[in-house]
């Protein structure tokens, strides 16, 4: 029976149980529901759950060798989280936590575009509620953008996935191309989910905004299962190499200045990001278990990198580099394990970022991809800045610290000690990491050649580094807000929109008046209209609102 | 504790590194490194690209200061 139970439904399942459940035992829950969700991990290969609907067959769950790397790193991923909140009481947070985990274990095992859809929208509303949880006005603001573009996303996927069907009479999970128009709706609304150039904004906007425990939970996701979606339907779509090579080298200038160091993390996942997209461009067998070792490796480190952070926040109450610094005789393990995770994302030899770069590296080279190949050794460099010194060094380091503040609680340092394990443990171990992914390649990272290359760019940018700031030309933070794309919503829209409405409006107005006038003549029998109120355009109540939508449903039924 | 920490750490740090980095360059004499472009395998070009992309990073990211940075509250105005 258990067999084809869609994995993540239980999680699910459990969230909404979570508030009859005492406060001691809703952890162990959490976690009793990830173990049992986790179990689907040794089903194999295969379809376990088909659905005859509305005439459409919808395959709610297979697995493949594509699937189950996610699967497993979004289980490890999903106990990580639960493990970091373990002091926290915030019930909302928690249940949008496990059903949030529980919709993307459910997405990686949708067999058709319809049920992808379905996780693909129940991620965005489980989501929003954890950056919501932030519980400031900038995070409740931030999850309205949030929604508004996530929801903006699927309901290109469902567009596109209607045109298909439409079209081809599939709406199997399938290779496409470009030359399609469903083609290219999927392929925004991935876009938008995998923050392509400036389609980003989302990204860096909401994350640092959430929880302390909250954006350790959004930055392993949303953006991965994006990955997932792009490595199995665009495999080999030679513009994401382009994408990809730009979503590496961008984001760095824009880490440089930043000074909320969650939102310099933010940019560093969008520049990862770019590795992972780079590598599906490529298309081979090779470039493409690149891009999976690389979302395995990179949810772990970034995941240690935010709770590292989290950590700053929940006991120095802020992450701006500015009024940060000196932490490390505060809390030396907290520092340790951020310092892990800072060698890890700079792919140093011997931790895990390093064995899955790699793959993507040698494919471009074995294609002799000689300019890509060095805007990714490039934005190498610029990782390290960001996050391999950039974070450590303006939390932990930098200057002295005068006022005292705690070692993270132990259950935090639990999950940050796991982290940092896996991240060790995979760099010195790769092969245990290569026997996960879909195709079989034999594959040796650790040759002297390529050990050396690596040790020498790293170290000659520390090198330049400490030139830097020896020489003070190392930007000092300054408390500000750094401009990108959700500048184009946020600024520029408003700006043109609003004194274009009024305008509008003051048209209309005056029209109506005048018309109003006339009408009121006619109409003065009837006291209804004589105050002018026919001529207001009202907004629908929110019951009106669900009168509408369930019309619309019953319309869409009738017309399938 | 000793109010230079900080400093002597630095300067241990700076040290070591300007080690391992002579000893890298070094290294590189030794053996011919093998790379999938041959221009990668003049003698210190990673060393050498590493620094240069770090330097460039940083300065062009403070150009861009310029254009990209506002104040705190930008957005709630």
């Amino acid at each position: 029976m258990i067999s084809n139970f869609i994995p993540g439904l239980i999680m699910i399942i459990t969230s909404f149980l979570l508030p009859t459940i005492p406060q001691y035992f809703r952890h162990p829950a959490m976690l009793l529901s990830v173990g049992l969700s986790a179990l689907s991990l040794f089903n194999g290969y295969g379809t376990f759950l088909e659905w005859d609907i509305l005439g459409l067959n919808l395959i709610l769950y297979q697995s493949d060798s594509l699937t189950l790397p996610f699967a497993i790193i979004f289980h490890i991923a999903a106990i990580l989280v639960i493990i970091f909140s373990w002091h926290s009481k915030n019930l909302m947070e928690h249940m949008a936590t496990l059903a949030y985990a529980g919709s993307a274990i459910g997405a990686l095992h949708a067999g058709d575009f319809f049920s992808l859809f379905i996780w693909w929208e129940a991620t965005a509303l489980t989501s929003v509620f954890i950056v919501f949880a932030g519980n400031t006005n900038a995070a409740k603001d931030a999850a309205m953008r949030y929604l508004i573009i996530q929801v903006s996303s699927g309901v290109l996927l469902l567009i596109g996935a209607c045109l298909m069907l439409y079209q081809t009479g599939n709406h199997n999970l399938v290779v496409l191309d470009l030359k399609t128009n469903f083609g290219i709706f999927i392929f925004i609304a991935f876009g938008i989910k995998a923050a392509f150039p400036l389609l980003n904004g989302w990204l860096q906007d909401s994350y640092p905004e959430s929880s302390v425990t909250g954006t350790v939970a959004l930055s392993a996701f949303t953006t991965k299962l994006a990955i997932y979606a792009l490595a199995r339907t665009f495999p080999g779509t030679d513009s994401l190499i382009w994408i990809g090579a730009i979503m590496t080298a961008f984001p760095v200038f824009f880490a440089v200045i930043e000074n909320d160091l969650r939102r310099v993390l933010s940019f560093s996942l969008n520049n990862q990001l770019g590795f992972m997209v780079v590598g599906i461009g490529i298309g081979t067998e090779l470039s493409l278990n690149g891009t999976v070792a690389h979302a395995f490796v990179h949810i772990i480190y970034k995941a240690l990198l935010f709770m590292s952070m989290g950590a700053v926040l929940y006991r120095a109450g802020t992450t701006k580099a500015s009024e940060l610094g000196g932490l490390y005789k505060y809390m030396p393990f907290t520092t340790i394990f951020c310092i892990i995770g800072a060698m890890s994302i700079s792919a140093f030899p011997l931790f895990s970022g390093f064995v899955a770069k790699s793959l993507i590296m040698s494919s471009l080279g074995g294609m002799g991809m000689v300019l890509i190949y060095f805007i990714l050794f490039f934005a190498s460099a610029g990782v390290l800045e960001h996050s391999g010194i950039k974070i450590p060094y303006f939390a932990f380091f930098a200057h002295e610290r005068k006022n005292k503040v705690k070692e993270a609680p132990i259950n935090m340092l639990i999950a940050m000690g796991i982290a940092a394990f896996l991240c060790i443990a995979i760099g010195v171990f790769p092969k245990y990491l290569y026997q996960i992914l879909p195709y079989t390649v034999e594959y040796q990272p650790y040759t002297l050649d390529h050990v050396i290359s690596q040790l020498q760019l790293l170290v000659f940018a520390i090198i330049a580094f400490l030139f830097l700031v020896k020489f003070k030309l190392y930007p000092s933070e300054i408390r500000s807000t750094v401009l990108n794309s959700d500048w184009f919503y946020r600024k520029m829209l408003p700006g043109i929109g609003k004194p274009l409405f009024k305008k509008i409006g003051l048209l209309t107005d005056s029209l109506y008046k005048n018309l109003g006038l006339s009408f009121k003549q006619v109409l003065s029998k009837s006291y209804k209209f004589s105050n002018l109120s026919y001529i207001k355009v009202t907004t629908p109540s929110f019951a009106g609102t669900i009168l509408i939508s369930i019309l619309f449903i019953m319309l869409v039924i009738v017309l399938v | 504790m000793k109010k230079n920490d900080l400093k002597s750490m630095g300067k241990s740090f700076t040290k070591y590194i300007l080690i391992i980095g002579a000893l890298l360059i070094l290294l590189d004499f030794t053996f011919h490194r093998h790379e999938y472009f041959s221009f990668a395998e003049i003698y210190g070009f990673p060393a050498f690209f590493g620094f240069v992309s770090f330097v460039f990073i940083v300065m062009l990211g403070k150009w861009l200061r310029k254009f990209l940075m506002r104040k705190e509250d930008y957005y709630d105005q």
